[in-house]
């Protein structure tokens, strides 16, 4: 069958296979392949994507669900700022999760620019990391959101 | 996988004719969060699905008189950040709100959640405490049934192969009355609640309770209403002694039900402790007072 979508600002009109979830469309079709498959369950969090402003798994949404629907990946963030933040804050290690992490970061932060930690670790909660111990996500966040709320010196 | 075909209908209308014509070779989707993993384990092989999540109409809050109505593809974030549900149903945004993930929360629906009749089913426990009316529709016609007569095992419901759950319906609390909710997991998300009660509660001045029911999750095969504390209550002065003796019926009660599992003693007691929570939260809300810590 054929979907049309919007993934990063381009539109696609492509055949799907009925089976095809939302994560394979993106990997395999598309070769978007910073959207990781960790558990395939939606309990790990590592396949985040934003449809439609909202995030979901990408790993519990089939492919022609997806018809008309907006998409975001990690390949699609043009936030440096949060990208810096979790650089500087050494929020990554070994990586696998900083995907989900970033579109969770920016899905908050696009909504509010003054989160508390409280909202902060609610918003990164569906997204587990097992290297970082989750502070210096937390911090990054934070971070991220000084920057945006006008300038590095605050 | 023997997926053969996928439909999107956007009317009711369009949903239960493609039903009719495959009835036990689909399966409805909407939010996917259940469904998905099924099928992908194989505890699930449908030929069609049948995708309910485009169909407007089968979404958002209502107030219809003296009732709130759901439609089944109300998300859990929808239902947690709806301005029509007023504090006295706290204890239902408090479910929603505790289920899964943001993520799982985003594409989640009440009516999947009733559908899939697990023994842990977080929304469910709220809505059996307010009595709620499900409306079940298919070419045929539209028949309604109460929710607590709605399941007939783990993972079975009384819904045919023809039909959908549209609403889900309840009356809205009023003056003295509240709804409380109280969880117990493993961790804060993505913990499948290991016992969860909700307490819809109408009280009078002298602290007479007038309506109590009660639910609970994870305590037996579905949510269920746990008639006979809510017997005993009814119509006593709700005081240390009687909420005493109230927690023994329901130990009793819970370690009779789960006798030969080996939580039955853990979760008979803990029971205890989570009722009481989703009790005083209802209290607060019933009196218009303040609120409880979690």
């Amino acid at each position: 069958m054929k979907i049309e979508l919007n993934v990063n600002g381009k539109d696609y009109s492509i055949e799907i296979e009925e089976y095809l979830r939302l994560i394979d469309l993106l990997r395999d079709k598309l070769n978007l392949t910073g959207t990781k498959e960790g558990c395939g369950e939606g309990e790990c969090g590592a396949c985040t994507v934003i449809m439609d402003g909202r995030i979901v798994n990408s790993c519990l949404v089939m492919a022609f669900q997806a018809h008309k629907s907006k998409i975001i990946t990690i390949e699609g963030v043009e936030d440096e700022d949060i990208k810096n933040a979790f650089i500087e804050e050494g929020a990554v290690q070994c990586g696998f999760c900083t995907p989900g992490m970033i579109l969770a970061a920016k899905s908050l932060l696009d909504k509010n620019e003054n989160p508390s930690e409280q909202d902060i670790r609610e918003a990164i909660s569906g997204n587990l990391c097992r290297c970082t111990g989750y502070n210096k996500i937390v911090s990054a966040i934070k971070k991220a959101a000084e920057i945006k709320r006008g300038g590095r010196n605050v | 996988m023997n997926l053969k075909a996928c439909y999107r209908p956007l009317t009711l209308k369009e949903a239960l004719d493609y039903l009719e014509e495959y009835k036990d070779k689909s399966k409805i989707i909407a939010g996917g969060t259940d469904l998905i993993i099924k099928l992908r384990k194989g505890n699930i092989n449908p030929q069609v699905l049948i995708d309910i999540s485009f169909i407007n109409e089968l979404k958002g809050v209502l107030e219809v008189g003296e009732y709130m109505e759901i439609g089944c593809g109300t998300t859990f974030y929808d239902l947690a950040s709806c301005i029509l549900l007023n504090e006295r149903l706290k204890g239902l945004k408090d479910a929603a709100r505790s289920i899964g993930s943001p993520q799982i929360r985003n594409r989640g629906t009440i009516g999947g959640n009733i559908c899939n009749a697990s023994p842990a089913a977080d929304s469910v426990v709220p809505l059996l405490a307010l009595d709620s009316i499900l409306t079940l529709e298919s070419k045929k016609g539209k028949r309604k049934i109460y929710l607590k007569d709605f399941f007939k095992d783990k993972g079975k419901t009384d819904i045919r192969d023809d039909e959908i759950l549209t609403t889900i319906k309840f009356k809205t609390p009023t003056k003295n009355q509240g709804l409380g909710f109280y969880k117990l997991g493993l961790r804060k998300s993505l913990a499948i609640s290991r016992i969860s009660f909700s307490v819809f509660l109408e009280i009078d001045d002298i602290n007479r309770i007038e309506i109590i029911r009660v639910a609970s999750g994870s305590v037996g095969k579905f949510p269920m209403r746990e008639y006979k504390i809510e017997n005993y209550l009814t119509g006593r002065i709700l005081d240390e002694d009687t909420l005493n003796t109230a927690l023994e019926i329901l130990e009793k009660d819970i370690y009779e039900r789960l006798n030969g599992r080996n939580t039955a003693r853990f979760k008979s007691i803990a029971a205890k402790g989570v009722f009481k929570k989703a009790l005083l939260k209802a209290l607060c809300l019933a009196k218009g007072g303040g609120k409880i810590e979690d």
